[in-house]
């Protein structure tokens, strides 16, 4: 009798996965994201993965084309104008929409959203910075006045952070866009189970590090999408995101890396998708020379981005990485032609370290964090530098920091010379003004504006309110052209990024602002 | 003197040592060279001293260390553990979502562990240098040397993806609504809430990772099992109750096994502490959310609320499972009872 227990508790087991859940009738999309936002709150929207989420969920005034951010669209908004100075941009509202809980979309309600996202002070807020004020018109037309002309502003008004919300439904669970919002807004914990947006989309629950589970918006003002129910499921590590595509499990791997790539290709069920991201990786020289030692010199520069081997550097990364000509990325309005770029010349290297008065080189540290960024390692990125200077005679001591530390450091220009990346905080050019003199990474090499050259500075000044599209891809090139020569800095390359999917889910397209836009994909 | 008392004395002097478990965690955290405001603020309003300054101030992080730990001990007096930097979320309603899918997996494991180890050892050292001994260690040799990242891995693709005989990561298959929140436990909660599809989903994930997360303390189970047991076999009392003319079966386990178990229970003990606390990698690997990424996660973004929270959980668990170990010894060994 025990003997007959012990076989059928046995068998009971080896027959539990068979028997599974029963299938549901309605439409499912899996997706497998090594998640990386911990809320859902528009206003403080600033994690990449939850792009996802938000795009899916919420719209904005404006938006870019699905497989692009080259081009601004209409969206919540039908049209615009922009007044004569630059400074007034007057949009005009689609009167066919409402939110997800019936109530139109309201002026007040445009408002409501950019006020709060501004007040709240959190990671997105500097988004706003331009931005003087916020007006209704009436009731379908809003007026946004800036504080100088921003040829950015339309980029960043597609930003997740920009998302419209339901102005009356926030406020009753505690939000608010006055301007100590930062202190007495409330609705915080209400957004990561709930959704107030005009989306085609609402977000059922989300379940932190597990999954978020978003269902159709039946409210939606659009074409309604494919699948009844999306579950963004949390695969952190990328080996089981890949066997759980294999399997069937998942739709789509959000997180793939270029190790993966050939065991997919002959797996005639799914598809890959390559191309390089937005991420920048560079080495940075600190251009004070109590900091940067020699690597403080422009001459000393001038030879580091000769003496680096690119092809080679961007192949550490895998398919899909490319090399930027400057610190604009390929990708971006007005980024030089990748065949402009700085070219590996190891004698022309020699020659600039011999006339700068290191003939025998010299010895430096190089800092980085330790730590493994979509694919890339840093610590053999790291090596590779290290090897390509010691051909031109600088000695390179490799000095790995964890990560925290690291930033630390590199935030307050405490790193001599160090290697790091950057990703665009919004889909416009002007977000690389900030590795001049005076902007955020301009700064963490100390390139200030009383040890830049004058002719820079103008360029900087000058672009960052052009708004004209010929004359800022005209500033952008001479900008660029003058980093090749002398600047603090040299690009790297950018990495692959990869998804695969299932071959048979239709209308995946690929955009750097929201990666794959989940409302568009059917089966 | 009586277990009471024993008990007594034992739970008092947690008091102290969990105290200087915290003072030790904060100071420890705080000694970092790091900053949470770099972790927590992007790029942009880390840049802008005004955001950061709203920032130090919510956190305290101004405040002298003294003035962090005592009103960080004053909530937590209170059941406060605080809120974590990084979700915004109370530190308990995290810990106390976490820990039960840690609790469910460990005791999983630990059932493994000992049900499997216990065995083994016997079988090894009752045929000892016989093949099935080999065999054994062989078994727990792999199990104890073996990257746990590895074994993952190879059981996901052979068991998950070839054979489809297990299903994937996660405590439950995507489409698979959790039960009724009951204790946190999926297997549970559902037997709760008389949910049997959600039930035999969620043993159906439980079994690879548990397996996984187990292979370690199996192997070590074994090892200890094993070497006791020998020394117990060789025991003249061995041979009394064999001269008694009990049967061999009940000799090895009546006379031998429970000889054997005190160095084993101590391992058992520690073992479970560990797959409470060490699961980092498989839950990983099987995106399974407990402790163990809760508190990688928490050390990543310096989330010192998170941090603190997640040590003295773990501390409590490794002071109540020597406890408990304790405990058991007071049991298996009669002359314990009898000392002051």
């Amino acid at each position: 009798m025990r003997r007959f227990l012990v076989l059928l508790l046995v068998l009971s087991f080896v027959a539990i996965p068979l028997g599974g859940i029963a299938a549901q009738d309605e439409a499912v999309l899996v997706v497998g994201l090594s998640e990386d936002y911990s809320r859902l709150d528009p206003g403080r929207a600033y994690e990449p993965g939850g792009s996802l989420v938000y795009h899916s969920v919420y719209d904005t005034l404006v938006t870019f084309p699905a497989d692009s951010t080259s081009e601004i669209l209409p969206s919540l908004a039908s049209e615009w104008t922009i007044s004569d100075d630059g400074l007034v941009y007057t949009f005009t509202l689609r009167d066919d929409v409402t939110f997800s809980n019936g109530d139109p979309l309201s002026a007040e309600d445009v408002v409501f959203s950019i006020n709060r996202m501004k007040n709240l002070k959190d990671n997105p807020s500097f988004l706003a910075d331009t931005i003087a004020s916020v007006e209704a018109v009436d009731d379908l037309t809003v007026a946004i006045t800036l504080t100088a002309p921003d040829p950015a502003i339309l980029a960043k008004l597609v930003f997740d952070a920009f998302s419209i919300v339901n102005a009356e439904e926030v406020q009753a669970q505690g939000g608010t866009d006055a301007e100590d919002a930062a202190e007495t807004d409330t609705a915080e914990a209400w957004f990561n189970s709930n959704s107030a947006g005009t989306g085609a989309y609402v977000i059922e629950s989300y379940e932190p590090t597990v999954q978020t589970v978003l269902v159709r918006n039946e409210n939606y003002w659009g074409d309604a999408p494919y699948f009844d129910r999306i579950i963004i499921q949390n695969l952190p590590e990328t080996a089981t995101q890949k066997l759980s595509l294999e399997a069937g499990d998942i739709d789509i791997a959000m997180d793939v890396i270029a190790d993966q790539l050939p065991s997919f290709e002959s797996n005639p069920d799914i598809t890959v998708f390559s191309t390089q991201s937005d991420t920048l990786i560079f080495l940075l020289f600190n251009q004070d020379p109590e900091i940067g030692g020699p690597m403080s010199d422009p001459q000393v520069q001038q030879a580091v981005r000769y003496a680096l081997n690119y092809e080679e550097l961007a192949f550490l990364s895998g398919e899909g990485a490319n090399t930027p000509a400057a610190m604009v990325p390929i990708g971006f309005a007005g980024a030089l032609d990748p065949s402009e770029g700085v070219a590996q010349d190891v004698d022309m290297a020699k020659q600039i370290l011999t006339d700068a008065g290191y003939a025998d080189g010299f010895d430096v540290d190089l800092e980085y964090p330790d730590f493994n960024y979509i694919g890339t390692d840093f610590n053999v990125v790291a090596q590779k530098v290290q090897a390509d200077l010691a051909a031109v005679g600088i000695n390179v001591t490799l000095v790995p920091q964890e990560f925290q530390t690291s930033l630390d450091l590199y935030r307050t220009g405490a790193q001599g010379f160090s290697l790091w990346l950057w990703n665009p905080d919004y889909q416009d050019t002007l977000d690389y003004v900030e590795f001049l003199p005076g902007g955020v990474v301009g700064l963490r090499a100390n390139w200030t504006d009383e040890n830049a050259d004058q002719e820079i500075l103008d360029l900087r000044d000058q672009v960052k309110v052009e708004t004209d599209d010929a004359a800022r891809i005209d500033l952008f090139t001479q900008i660029q052209h003058y980093e090749q020569e002398s600047a603090p800095f040299a690009p790297l390359f950018q990495p692959g990024v990869h998804f695969a999917y299932r071959s048979d889910l239709q209308g995946f397209a690929y955009n750097g602002q929201w990666r794959v836009d989940l409302t568009q994909l059917s089966y | 003197m009586s277990l009471y008392r024993y008990l007594a004395r034992r739970l008092l002097l947690l008091i102290p040592l969990l105290i200087g478990i915290s003072l030790v965690s904060f100071l420890i955290s705080n000694a970092l060279p790091a900053d949470p405001t770099a972790a927590n603020l992007g790029e942009r309003a880390a840049a802008d001293p005004e955001i950061v300054q709203a920032f130090r101030d919510k956190w305290g992080l101004d405040d002298p260390l003294y003035v962090q730990y005592l009103s960080y001990m004053r909530n937590l007096l209170r059941g406060d553990m605080g809120t974590s930097i990084r979700s915004h979320r109370p530190i308990v309603d995290e810990l106390s979502k976490y820990l039960p899918a840690t609790i469910e997996l460990a005791t999983f494991g630990i059932v493994i562990s000992i049900l499997a180890g216990i065995v083994f050892g016997v079988i090894s050292a009752v045929w000892r240098n016989r093949p099935i001994d080999f065999i054994v260690r062989i078994i727990s040799l792999i199990g104890v040397s073996a990257p746990v990242f590895w074994l993952a891995l190879l059981g996901l693709i052979v068991l998950y993806l070839r054979w489809g005989i297990v299903p994937g990561p996660g405590r439950l298959d995507a489409r698979v609504i959790a039960p009724p929140n009951v204790t946190g436990m999926y297997t549970v909660d559902s037997l709760i809430a008389g949910q049997w599809d959600v039930f035999r989903n969620a043993l159906a994930h439980l079994m690879l990772p548990s397996v996984v997360l187990a292979a370690y303390s199996v192997g070590l189970i074994t090892r200890i099992t094993r070497s006791s047991m020998l020394e117990v076999l060789s025991q003249e009392y061995m041979n009394t109750a064999r001269s008694k003319g009990l049967r061999e079966r009940h000799v090895i386990l009546r006379h031998g096994l429970r000889n054997a178990l005190m160095p084993v229970v101590t391992i058992i003990g520690l073992s479970y502490g560990n797959l409470l606390s060490g699961a980092v990698l498989t839950e990983t690997i099987f995106a399974w959310e407990g402790i163990g990424r809760y508190a990688y996660n928490a050390a990543r973004t310096l989330d010192f609320p998170a941090i603190m929270g997640v040590t003295m959980l773990i501390a409590v668990v490794f002071v109540v499972t020597n406890l408990i170990v304790d405990m058991l010894y007071y049991f298996l060994d009669p002359r314990l009872r009898y000392q002051g």
